[in-house]
């Protein structure tokens, strides 16, 4: 029961994360149908910056742990939110009324730039955090070893996810992101405007992945130029696995993936992780085509 | 017309001859440049451009220049195999490289087909000299051999429930099999938990809490160094004070700069000699100039052990006066004896293997330093 326990916070940790990645690339095809390859790659990029910011600017040295983790966190999400709605501005607006499969390409276009850019910048190696900003330990409740930085992140995911949770139902805002998502066109004769919710969706959607990645840079320490590829593929699995399109589904999806990796690992086979959180999206999607909250049916990209 | 045809014939003479003049000895490097293991291949490369500048001050080889010609290999089996394509077809003498047994793997047979030696210096993989390659050699030792004293050492530490760990590589799961087979039936030595996790990812923790449960005293990790680094970072955020060894691919300062100094320390690996901590004039001279060149001395074994190979095929084609892929590789095999590496004595058996090398056990310690343990 204890190695359920265990696995339970190591799942929920990494799905949290997942969730965070998640929530990007679901906000942005609920809005314009448009599956954002790049938004993996804005993840590593805020893993980066964060990194560069930690060490040019001492700020845990200057404000303390909390308060300055929370201040780089505020940062991250700046910058990264400015860099997706330049991707938007650069990638996807001018090609708004093409064809959906041009913006696709766009989009795996501005991933590989993306890459490629953080790896001339930062070098090909592995970047290394420095120690001791979260603390190392473990605290002890009811009988279980659970990491300190675990807790972090699970907390940071849970605040975020609430945070957007709320932005999206009881907002003006988020009431807007929302009429867009149903219908861009009746939205629009409501006098919403849908070019200022799409840069919205941009904005947002990126800040969350920025933050996800200066988390996974905490937690674990390392970082690579190519760390979005895997991370993204989860993520954009959760986002399918919860419906995409769907903002709850999306943290449900994430969470879910999170701890279905960690189970089978703990129950089954380690070295089939993968392949059984795949098996388990596979039969999810044949009894609901939609995803688990899923409502209107995906479309062909 | 016959004027410009004149023009063309003169020109392509006229350069063909310079060309085959200036024409150096090419040796070709192939090393991870880039990807998880850059930091071996980087330093390959700095090892033999050292090697090589230091050769051509002597004269270079048969009167001509040497040159060394580097291809990436990414750490991976679908680039190296470009890489050694690209490689195979522009006039080496012999290839080095390169680190990961996997990626050797996937261009022996390319080298092998276009009649190019091939030294590899860091894959100890058996089953690479046991296919029966005319023109394949290792500077580095084998796995059998590395299974073996980490049998010794896990039975000297006097472990009673062991844990093995692979990556599924061809080098980490040879090596842990090896070791297995050798240690199981032991009395007093059982073998609670043996399982690959996947390598690059960044979270072991559930392969971590899953191998608490079955209560080893000792893990054997055989991977390498990116995920050890890890898996004893999270290992310590655990609460869990179980020591672990690793394998040779462990054995890199970025192991420590990942794991952090506190969870790195009390890690045992098993290594070749280190470079600080080689006995021999040649090693001495080497580490004095690379120190001087780079402003550190190598960081790991493996660029020492590439040099090796640089030097032993550099020395065959001295001593044969001739490139030719035939005579180098019975040179090596049958002439070549106790030639005095960087690494110690070498030679080579039949199946292109160095004989008599012998590992060591490190242990990193407070500081993050690997110490020879007695």
């Amino acid at each position: 029961m204890e190695q359920f326990f265990l696995q339970l916070t190591n799942g929920l940790a990494v799905g949290g994360i997942y969730a965070l990645i998640a929530l990007g690339y679901t906000m942005v095809y609920g809005v314009l149908k448009l599956i954002n390859f790049a938004h993996s790659d804005l993840f590593t990029l805020g893993a980066y910056l964060g990194l560069t910011l930690l060490t040019s600017m001492a700020l845990t040295d200057r404000l303390g742990p909390f308060w300055g983790t929370v201040l780089l966190a505020f940062m991250v999400m700046l910058l990264i939110a400015i860099v997706g709605a330049l991707l938007d501005r650069v990638a996807y607006r001018p090609l708004r009324q093409s064809p959906r499969l041009s913006a696709v390409v766009s989009a795996l276009g501005a991933s590989i730039f993306l890459q490629n850019t953080v790896m001339l910048v930062y070098g090909a190696r592995f970047q290394v955090y420095p120690q001791g900003i979260l603390p190392s330990t473990a605290i002890r409740v009811m009988g279980l070893d659970i990491p300190m930085v675990r807790l972090i992140v699970l907390c940071t995911s849970t605040l975020m996810m609430l945070a957007l949770f709320f932005f999206i139902q009881k907002t003006k805002t988020g009431t807007a992101i929302r009429a867009a998502a149903i219908d861009q066109g009746a939205a629009r004769l409501m006098g919403i405007d849908v070019n200022r919710v799409i840069l919205m969706v941009f904005l947002v959607g990126p800040a969350l992945g920025g933050v996800a990645g200066l988390l996974v840079g905490l937690y674990y320490g390392q970082i690579n130029f190519t760390m979005g590829w895997g991370y993204g593929l989860k993520a954009f699995t959760a986002a399918i696995l919860g419906g995409i399109g769907n903002i709850p589904g999306a943290m449900v999806g994430g969470i879910l993936l999170g701890v279905i990796e960690a189970m089978g690992a703990a129950y089954l086979s380690i070295a089939w992780k993968d392949a059984i959180a795949f098996c388990v999206l596979i039969l999810i999607l044949i009894f609901r085509p939609t995803g688990l909250l899923g409502e209107r049916v995906a479309e062909k990209v | 017309m016959k004027k410009v045809l004149f023009i063309l014939v003169a020109l392509f003479v006229a350069t063909a001859t310079a060309a085959f003049a200036a024409d150096p000895v090419k040796i070709g490097l192939m090393g991870p440049m880039t990807g998880s293991w850059a930091s071996e291949g980087q330093e390959m490369k700095q090892v033999l451009d050292l090697l090589c500048e230091e050769l051509n001050a002597k004269g270079g080889l048969m009167g001509q220049k040497v040159a060394v010609v580097s291809e990436d290999d990414g750490g991976d089996p679908r680039t190296a195999s470009l890489a050694a394509q690209r490689l195979a077809t522009q006039g080496i003498a012999a290839v080095i490289g390169t680190y990961g047994s996997a990626v050797t793997e996937a261009t022996q047979n390319i080298y092998n087909e276009a009649k190019i030696i091939q030294v590899a210096n860091g894959s100890t993989a058996i089953r690479l000299t046991e296919k029966g390659l005319k023109y394949f050699f290792r500077t580095c030792p084998r796995d059998d051999e590395q299974a073996k004293v980490a049998a010794a050492t896990i039975e000297k530490l006097g472990v009673k429930k062991l844990a093995i760990l692979h990556d599924n590589s061809t080098y980490a799961k040879g090596l842990a099999e090896e070791a297995k087979g050798l240690l199981a039936g032991k009395k007093g030595l059982e073998i609670v938990f043996f399982d690959a996790l996947t390598p690059k990812e960044q979270d072991y923790t559930a392969i971590l809490t899953k191998m608490k449960a079955a209560g080893p005293d000792f893990v054997f990790f055989t991977g390498y160094y990116g995920e050890g680094g890890l898996l004893l970072k999270q290992k310590r955020q655990m609460n869990w004070n179980v020591p672990f060894m690793g394998g040779d691919a462990t054995n890199n300062p970025d192991l420590v700069k990942i794991a952090g100094k506190e969870a790195a320390a009390g890690f045992y690996f098993l290594s070749p000699p280190l470079p600080k901590d080689l006995p021999t004039q040649e090693a001495k001279a080497f580490l004095a100039a690379f120190t001087k060149k780079y402003g550190n001395p190598p960081n790991s074994i493996y660029p020492v052990l590439a040099g090796d190979g640089f030097r032993v095929i550099t020395h065959a084609i001295a001593e044969t006066k001739s490139t030719d892929p035939e005579k180098l590789a019975k040179y090596l095999k049958t002439e070549l004896k106790e030639f005095p590496g960087l690494t110690g004595k070498i030679s080579f058996n039949d199946k292109g293997d160095r004989i008599g090398e012998v590992y060591k056990v490190y242990k990193v310690n407070a500081e993050g330093q690997f110490i020879l343990e007695p």
